[in-house]
């Protein structure tokens, strides 16, 4: 479903990735791991248009992707989860997730979208009408991934979705990626909790200093003497 | 104390032309981080603009004040689409020397068409003004007043309930989140320096009539405009709304009871003192559009 190609990207003159080439099927659970700075972001940001691409292909669902505009790239189907959530901090809870759904015109379809989220998030049901800056970071969190389903996405990216949550919220927050996949959309997931990572995956990619290092399943991966002696601290 | 009503009310006319000034200039920095210097431009080709479609055309001044808005968010996107837009990304220098001649072409190119002697616009209202008790105000400042008012809760509407303005809030708040949401950012900096431009040519519109219409009217306007951007603190409309009041009642005030000299004075006073007790405005609730 998504394909990257030798991908190189980063920040004005200094490359963060450096030739990167990973595939994400349809359906699958896909989990990119890797140390702080390793290029797990600007991989996701340079697939939904936020950074330039300096050379290498992102094909989607068969159409090249390269370089399209963040909201072209949307409107095909890929969402993208922010590290750190970035709700919008002074809008309501409705509101975020009406950013959500903003290329999308179908009325109705929206409304049954957003009960369908606060069916399964109760804690933003009960807050939709406070701003978003005074949930806490659980909460935010819940409202950022309501908020990137309901672009209706085939393909949904979660940048750390894990960062600064306590511990049972993280469980919970996993537990929604998994549910994500399994209803049929597609997940691409950075994160840094390695071990969660490549358990609740159905394939993974170990990414070091820009580049591909490992790939493999999940199990592969945690059963890898390099993993484990860098990634899973045992 | 007839005196100080009279100057009250006289404020509380003057507020709502200060206040469309002010939350034009502070919609324009707080989500794009321009330092507008064409603000005050915007406001004199409000004025200018209703004096040539009535006086050479001989449009109705109700009509002319409408098409001046519409005529003035117009030029703002031009401006933006033409001058910001090029230099995106550039440097706060660049970005400021650009406005500031800007906004010397612009006041020549008045001062090249209209000349530099004062034109003064003629409106439908009677002369005598209206007698409410110890106060009297004439009806174009009321006129003002009422239409200045509308304006702002329409902007307050705008900004708050439409889809076009929950986008200009989400990408004052978060610009790279904005554009993941689709939201096309380029789009909404038009749309924000046209807003911005509309309601300064508003406030030119306004007060053309009230006052007399020159081609340097701009930059006390301009200088006004900041003075209540500061005070209300940058990026919020509110803010820019009560300041836009306050810089009236001070300066009308200050020139009724200290010296009708020191009239335009004022505004610079309070930044003054602002700057040195309250650098971040009075208003400030973090950082924020609403």
């Amino acid at each position: 479903m998504l394909e990257l190609r030798d991908l190189v990207s980063g920040y004005g003159k200094a490359m963060v990735v450096k030739g990167l080439s990973i595939d994400v099927g349809r359906g699958q659970l896909v989990s990119l791991i890797g140390a702080n700075g390793a290029g797990k972001t600007t991989t996701l940001k340079a697939i939904s248009g936020l950074i330039p691409i300096k050379s290498g292909k992102v094909i989607f669902d068969g159409q090249d992707i390269t370089n399209a505009s963040a909201r072209k790239i949307l409107s095909l189907g890929v969402a993208h989860c922010p590290e750190g959530r970035h709700v919008f901090p002074y809008m309501t809870v409705t509101e975020n997730l009406e950013m959500g759904c903003y290329l999308r015109n179908d009325r109705k379809a929206i409304a049954d979208d957003m009960s369908r989220i606060f069916e399964q998030f109760p804690r933003l049901a009960e807050r939709r009408q406070q701003v978003a800056g005074t949930l806490s970071g659980g909460e935010q969190q819940m409202l950022a991934i309501g908020r990137a389903l309901m672009s209706r996405p085939k393909l949904i990216m979660f940048d750390e979705p894990s960062l600064g949550l306590a511990p049972n919220i993280v469980e919970h927050t996993f537990d929604i990626i998994s549910n994500i996949r399994d209803q049929g959309t597609t997940v691409l997931m950075v994160e840094q909790n390695a071990l969660a990572a490549l358990e609740m995956c159905d394939h993974a990619y170990l990414i070091e200093s820009g580049a591909l290092t490992l790939a493999g399943s999940g199990r592969e991966l945690v059963d890898n003497p390099h993993v484990r002696a860098a990634y899973l601290a045992d | 104390m007839q005196e100080l009503l009279q100057h009250l009310a006289n404020a509380l006319l003057l507020g709502s032309t200060y206040a469309l000034l002010g939350i034009g200039l502070t919609l324009i920095f707080g989500i794009m981080r321009v330092v507008n210097f064409t603000h005050g431009e915007l406001y004199s080709f409000g004025a200018y603009a209703v004096f040539f479609l009535e006086a050479a055309l001989g449009v109705n001044f109700f009509v002319a004040i409408v098409v001046a808005v519409i005529a003035g968010c117009l030029l703002g996107a031009l401006i933006e689409f033409a001058l910001l837009r090029p230099i995106q990304g550039a440097d706060i220098d660049t970005t400021m020397l650009v406005m500031i001649g800007a906004w010397i072409f612009m006041q020549n190119s008045e001062l090249l068409y209209w000349g530099g002697v004062a034109k003064s616009i003629k409106t439908p209202f009677p002369e005598a003004p209206l007698q409410l008790g110890l106060i009297s105000v004439s009806w174009l400042r009321i006129f003002v007043l009422v239409v200045g008012s509308v304006l702002i809760v329409a902007t307050y509407f705008f900004i708050d309930h439409t889809k076009l303005g929950k986008a200009i809030r989400a990408t004052f708040q978060d610009h790279d989140t904005a554009a993941l949401m689709g939201i096309n950012i380029k789009g909404i900096y038009t749309a924000t320096f046209a807003l911005g431009s509309g309601l300064a040519a508003a406030a030119g519109a306004l007060l053309g009539p009230v006052f007399l219409v020159t081609p340097t009217m701009g930059d006390i306007a301009s200088l006004k405009a900041f003075a209540i951007v500061i005070l209300g603190g940058l990026g919020n409309i509110t803010g820019a709304t009560i300041g836009g009041f306050i810089l009236a009642f001070v300066e009308e005030l200050g020139a009724g009871y200290v010296s009708s000299g020191y009239r335009d004075a004022m505004g610079f006073v309070i930044i003054i003192v602002i700057l040195l007790f309250k650098p971040t405005g009075l208003f400030t609730r973090a950082d924020r559009i609403g």
